[in-house]
């Protein structure tokens, strides 16, 4: 558990943040300028408070009233750059094993050889690290902090020097090896998909201080929470399932995996480069959510999915419906709809969307990175 | 060829030139990080002080040398009387002299390859767990190896053409101090030097030649290895 109490001036900028961190991640997000990377630095031990605590696990690592510091190398706090920071004299297998010397055996977590295979940095090794593209670098670079066998990892921005295409591609395999590696994480991202896709549970921050924390939708509640979401455009993000193709409707059939026995299925469009099986995340614009009372007959629309209405929140312009469908969708409506069709709780309406609004996030098991419509 | 004169001057500039590099290098490292990477009160002064040798005449340094490290001088005395160590007009006073002036040379070279160092790859390694000293000796000092290696050969090259302060803290004695710059200036006070003197001269050109081509070898192999895309 990280416990952070700290405060900070530089300059203009101020920052103050209390909070404490339990659980396997938290997504870290906000505005560029928030003061995301400058927390990060204080609890990584690159930039020392000027007042306030930092404690992860039990252990004091920052108390500004008593004079307590520890030193960076000592605090066991691993760190993904933005610019992965790769030492240029060395190779990516050498890179890699850059920490091992540091850490005695008996505190080592991962061995080079699982972490090797997580992130499928066996071609890379011999490689200089000139060579490699972004997303390889930062394969590697998160390869070498986890064998520094912290306690924790702080992850900041790591993908964002990257384009959209190798994104997709790169953040499943990182995910996965987060998850194999069972490391908690705080991973910051100006990138609602993007830090939905690591963690649900989210620490907003903007102009220095915390704007919002807990489950993405508990923080739909809180206006000024809801205003950095529409910021940054909101997003339904659902895991799901690959369930089939239907190459003759050029349509893929998409199961979640949240539905319960719901049974409900998504039409997307053809994606055949995701097999039948595979567990993929889907993104949805709320504003591409249309609400009806009763089933649509006649129409293009490919996806109508039942669902009871558990919140309405209304913004300044623009009202979010969020509607319990066996699985939560966010529906962004105009105060009209909501007037017309006497939106509120307990209310049971359709969802409707069409196949070509549903986006899927991860990579394809082959050829170009993103094979979906994006 | 040479005579065994010249022969002994030529080995023993050579001698005092790479001894003199051994003894200011790890000195040279630490002011040169201090300087580039620490704030710290009286950081112009040390600047100032390194460079001094760099603005005073050689004469000048080497008198002060002698009066620190003279017989009768505040440490030469200490070493005198404690271990019987003297150290002003041997070959030791000719290799302090040379370091001496080698100094800000050698400071200044590296203080500007780690200044040029990414600052954040150092805090990258100090979250994989390395202490200050280990990125020093793990990241800093590979990385700025190329300027390292021309600090050492501007210090060697320096050394090669050391005079004034070896003269007036070592002397000019055969075998001890007399390098080839005083060896040449010994020559030329001799009615028939002019030969042996043009001799030395050729030898010192070829020497400090010798000394920048090495240089320039070695700085490209390094920089392949730091900058290339192949492998090191």
């Amino acid at each position: 558990m990280l416990e952070l109490e700290v405060g900070l001036r530089r300059g203009g900028f101020t920052l103050d943040v209390t909070a404490s961190l339990e659980g396997p991640a938290t997504a870290l997000f906000g505005p560029s300028g928030a003061g995301k990377s400058t927390l990060l630095g204080v609890v990584a031990g690159l930039v020392r408070p000027g007042r306030g605590r930092v404690v992860l696990d039990g252990e004091v690592l920052d108390d500004a009233g008593r004079g307590v510091h520890v030193p960076t190398h000592r605090r066991r706090v691993g760190v993904v750059f933005q610019d992965g920071r790769l030492f240029p004299h060395l190779s990516a297998g050498e890179n890699l094993r850059f920490p091992e010397r540091f850490v005695p055996p008996a505190r080592r977590r991962f061995q080079a050889e699982e972490v090797v295979r997580w992130l499928a940095l066996e071609p890379l090794l011999k490689r200089s690290v000139r060579s490699l593209s972004g997303g390889e670098a930062q394969r590697v670079a998160l390869g070498r902090a986890l064998l520094a066998s912290p306690r924790l990892l702080l992850m900041d921005e790591p993908l964002s020097a990257l384009d959209k295409g190798l994104r997709g591609e790169i953040l499943p395999l990182l995910h996965g090896a987060l998850q194999a590696s069972g490391l908690p994480v705080v991973y910051v991202s100006h990138d609602l998909a993007e830090a939905l896709q690591i963690s649900r549970e989210m620490l907003l921050l903007k102009g220095g201080r915390i704007a919002g924390r807990g489950p993405f939708l508990d923080l739909l509640e809180i206006p000024e929470a809801l205003d950095l979401f529409r910021d940054q455009g909101l997003l339904n993000v659902v895991a799901a399932r690959v369930a089939g193709h239907r190459a003759e409707d050029a349509v893929t059939l998409i199961e979640p995996l949240t539905g319960g026995s719901g049974g409900v299925s998504f039409k997307s469009a053809l994606s055949p480069g995701h097999p039948a099986g595979r567990e993929i995340r889907v993104a949805l614009r709320p504003e591409d959510v249309a609400l009806a009372l009763a089933p649509v007959a006649g129409t293009s629309i490919q996806n109508q999915v039942p669902g009871t209405i558990r919140r309405v929140v209304q913004g300044e312009r623009r009202t979010l419906v969020v509607i319990d469908a066996g699985l939560t969708l966010l529906a962004d409506v105009t105060r009209q709809s909501e007037h017309e069709l006497d939106l509120r709780a307990g209310r049971p309406v359709w969802c409707l969307f069409k196949a070509q609004a549903l986006r899927i996030l991860d990579a394809a098991a082959s050829g170009p990175a993103d094979g979906t419509n994006s | 060829m040479l005579s065994h004169a010249e022969w002994t001057a030529l080995l023993l500039s050579v001698r005092v030139g790479l001894l003199s590099v051994v003894v200011e290098a790890p000195f040279a490292l630490g002011v040169a990080w201090l300087l580039a990477r620490r704030r710290f009160l009286g950081k112009t002064a040390l600047d100032a002080l390194v460079h001094l040798p760099l603005v005073l005449p050689p004469v000048v340094t080497g008198y002060l040398l002698l009066i620190l490290l003279g017989r009768r001088g505040l440490i030469g005395g200490f070493l005198y009387h404690h271990f019987g160590l003297s150290v002003a007009f041997t070959w030791k006073a000719a290799v302090l002299a040379s370091a001496a002036m080698g100094f800000p040379l050698m400071v200044r070279a590296i203080r500007l390859a780690i200044e040029l160092i990414d600052r954040r790859l150092e805090e990258a390694a100090q979250t994989l767990g390395a202490a200050p000293s280990q990125v020093f000796v793990r990241v800093v000092l590979p990385l700025a190896a190329p300027g390292v290696l021309t600090g050492f050969v501007l210090a060697f090259a320096r050394s090669l053409g050391e005079f004034g302060a070896t003269l007036t803290f070592a002397g000019n004695i055969e075998g001890q101090s007399r390098t080839l710059p005083v060896a040449i200036y010994t020559f030329l006070q001799l009615p028939s030097g002019d030969a042996a003197a043009e001799r030395l001269v050729i030898l010192s050109v070829v020497l400090s030649l010798g000394a920048l081509a090495a240089s320039e070898l070695l700085a490209r192999a390094v920089k392949r290895r730091l900058g290339g895309d192949g492998r090191a």
